[in-house]
């Protein structure tokens, strides 16, 4: 059965996005895997709002407040050995309850260090990368394509990642 | 994402994304997508189901190894384990978000508008 990508949305808002016009940009980027998955370093990217508190401030959630037309296009660093107590979640449009009990839920450190010990994967980069999905309405992803999208790319590059496992929020 | 996805994959790296909203995978085009049916804000599965969320990813890297072609889309069958009021429920934020009211007179004046361009032929 395929996935119904519009589960948990009300019916005006999936109404919308299935009439929204969207340009599929071709060809779709390709990079074959370099070698086998237990030679190969992965990163990790989530769209999650989620930050290393009290190292890096929160998203930028108060200016949103005041322009709702507005998301925070930048992107926050979290080690891969994060302590749980010093994850925070800054995304007005998720329950972040669950997030904070369990990181791995939305960034698999642990299974992926896991995953590392058992010898399925290569490593796990040092560092992790969030975003924060909702970018202003209609989005605007100006800010990901300019800024932070080459930014994150760069030192994903710079930290040796062969692959990205990217989850949603 | 998907934007994030093809723009990490034009770069060298191989991505592999997962997601609830594989539609937008479709409709953008990104390099290779795992769809799951979870809530928003969970992924890869329910808070300490270490089982549960190794499934998905192991899902993720079979996509991963597996996929014949750019634009490649699997869907897991995997199953959400609580009721799906549960899952609507913990799917969104208890506060609505500053668009909420916004975003549905926007909404309601983009389909009027869809409406009226039909009608007019």
């Amino acid at each position: 059965m395929p996935v119904d990508s519009f589960r948990y949305l009300s019916r005006l808002i999936s109404r919308y996005y299935k009439l929204s016009r969207v340009e599929r940009e071709l060809p779709i980027p390709w990079t074959p895997l370099s070698g086998p998955l237990n030679d190969t370093r992965f990163g990790l990217v989530t769209s999650g709002g989620l930050y290393h508190r009290g190292h890096e401030p929160p998203f930028d959630l108060e200016r949103e407040a005041r322009e709702p037309t507005w998301g925070d296009p930048g992107f926050r660093t979290l080690p891969a050995c994060i302590a749980p107590e010093e994850v925070g979640v800054a995304h007005h449009h998720l329950y972040a309850d669950d997030i904070l009990a369990d990181l791995n839920i939305l960034l698999p450190v642990k299974r992926f260090q896991e995953l590392a010990g058992e010898g399925c994967i290569g490593s796990l980069a040092e560092h992790a990368y969030s975003f924060m999905g909702y970018q202003g309405f209609p989005a605007d992803l100006s800010g990901w394509h300019e800024d932070s999208g080459p930014e994150v790319t760069r030192r994903l590059l710079a930290d040796r990642v062969d692959c990205v496992l990217l989850t949603s929020a | 994402m998907p934007v994030l996805a093809r723009m990490f994959e034009a770069a060298g790296m191989s991505t592999v994304m997962v997601t609830n909203m594989p539609f937008w995978a479709e409709k953008i085009g990104v390099p290779r997508t795992l769809g799951v049916e979870f809530p928003f804000g969970h992924i890869l599965g329910r808070p300490h189901d270490r089982e549960q969320q190794m499934r998905v990813i192991r899902q993720a890297l079979n996509v991963l190894e597996g996929a014949p072609e750019a634009g490649t889309i699997v869907h897991s069958e995997e199953q959400w384990p609580g009721s799906f009021e549960e899952a609507c429920e913990i799917s969104h934020p208890t506060t609505p978000p500053p668009i909420g009211a916004e975003m549905g007179r926007y909404i309601g004046s983009f389909l009027r508008g869809i409406r009226r361009r039909r009608r007019q032929g």
